[in-house]
């Protein structure tokens, strides 16, 4: 029987997608429901991992959606955090004022067409603001890693555990487990 | 106390404290306004913190909005009677389709607002958070339970094997 893929490849993939995902203005608005692309991405983190299973290496355990959890959460907060930083250090004051004003007119233009509500736009005004008040901080930036390397394998972890039980083969063996 | 026992014992602690948290940044705001602001950073990389969105207590917003306010307040409530309806030790795992019962009104709330065809209000936000939060504990817990069994074995035929080298 042929062992199982490395977790390693697929938490990078995920821990990626997670950091971009939390770290872009904008797209990030979607971890303001509840860490949604956090645990979204355990979720991909395993469903990747299911993909790469073949028929001739072992199934696929719950033991692996905590790992492959764990791991990605972890990855993907020191990848935010790497992504924060360099969307700051390299936009600059200068740029980060000309992109802050280009997002609010876009925003601005999506109110008007009745797309987003004003709290909405307002909550990404502020998220914008806060990376540029941010920018070349040091104590935030390991602030932020420090509660991202809380919070982000939670949620991981929790994405791939509710993973498997979705991915999981419909008539599992019987199983027990040991006191 | 089994390993079983204990993996829920700690869920359930460390949900409660989450839980914990998220009442105590309001409670702390006039006694101890450092912890309290503290507290509201921590839970800020997670939710808006919109004040019309959040449900208040004692004059102040909650840590978290309404909607991941009755996501964890539920799931710490179906954590807690969750013993009661079914043995820890349990493996099978309810049908998908309540994934779709739980994760659909909150799906269709966000969307439909985000589109504008549809104003969520905090009985909206709150019912369909709620509803998540009641109904994934159902599919966590067995999950994580034989996780955590499967990681102890795995490390203990690790430590075996180590053992033996060692002898050898």
């Amino acid at each position: 029987m042929l062992e199982k893929p490395s977790k390693l490849r697929i938490a990078l993939i995920s821990g990626t997608v997670i950091g971009a995902v939390s770290s872009i203005p904008g797209i990030s608005l979607i971890n303001c429901c509840c860490c949604a692309g956090v645990w979204l991405g355990g979720v991909l983190a395993l469903y990747l991992y299911k993909k790469q299973l073949t028929e001739e290496m072992p199934q696929l355990e719950s033991s692996d959606a905590l790992m492959l959890g764990l791991m990605a959460g972890v990855i993907g907060a020191f990848t935010a955090t790497i992504i924060n930083v360099l969307i700051l250090f390299t936009l600059g004051p200068v740029e980060a004022e000309l992109v802050k004003s280009i997002a609010e007119k876009v925003l601005d233009r999506l109110v008007e067409q009745g797309s987003m509500t004003t709290d909405m736009v307002d909550l990404m005004k502020e998220q914008i603001d806060q990376s540029i008040r941010d920018a070349g901080n040091l104590s935030n930036i390991f602030g932020s890693l420090f509660i991202a390397l809380i919070v982000y394998p939670i949620f991981t972890i929790l994405g791939a555990l509710l993973g498997f039980a979705i991915f999981r083969r419909k008539t599992p063996p019987p199983t027990t487990v040991s006191p | 106390m089994t390993l079983t026992h204990r993996t829920y014992l700690v869920v359930v602690l460390l949900v409660a404290a989450w839980c914990g948290g998220i009442l105590l940044a309001p409670a702390l705001s006039g006694s101890m306004p450092g912890v309290s602001s503290a507290l509201y950073a921590c839970y800020e990389p997670i939710c808006h913190q919109i004040d019309a969105r959040s449900f208040h207590s004692d004059g102040g917003k909650l840590a978290v909005c309404a909607r991941c306010s009755s996501i964890y307040f539920t799931f710490l409530l179906a954590l807690i009677a969750y013993p009661l309806f079914r043995r820890l030790s349990e493996q099978s795992l309810p049908s998908r389709f309540w994934i779709v019962v739980a994760i659909g009104p909150m799906v269709v709330d966000v969307t439909l607002n985000f589109l504008g065809l549809h104003g969520s209000t905090l009985l909206t936000r709150a019912v369909s958070g709620g509803l998540f939060g009641l109904i994934v504990p159902w599919y966590i817990i067995p999950v994580l339970v034989e996780a955590v069994s499967q990681l102890r074995s795995q490390l203990l035929s690790r430590g075996g094997l180590f053992y033996a080298r060692k002898a050898q």
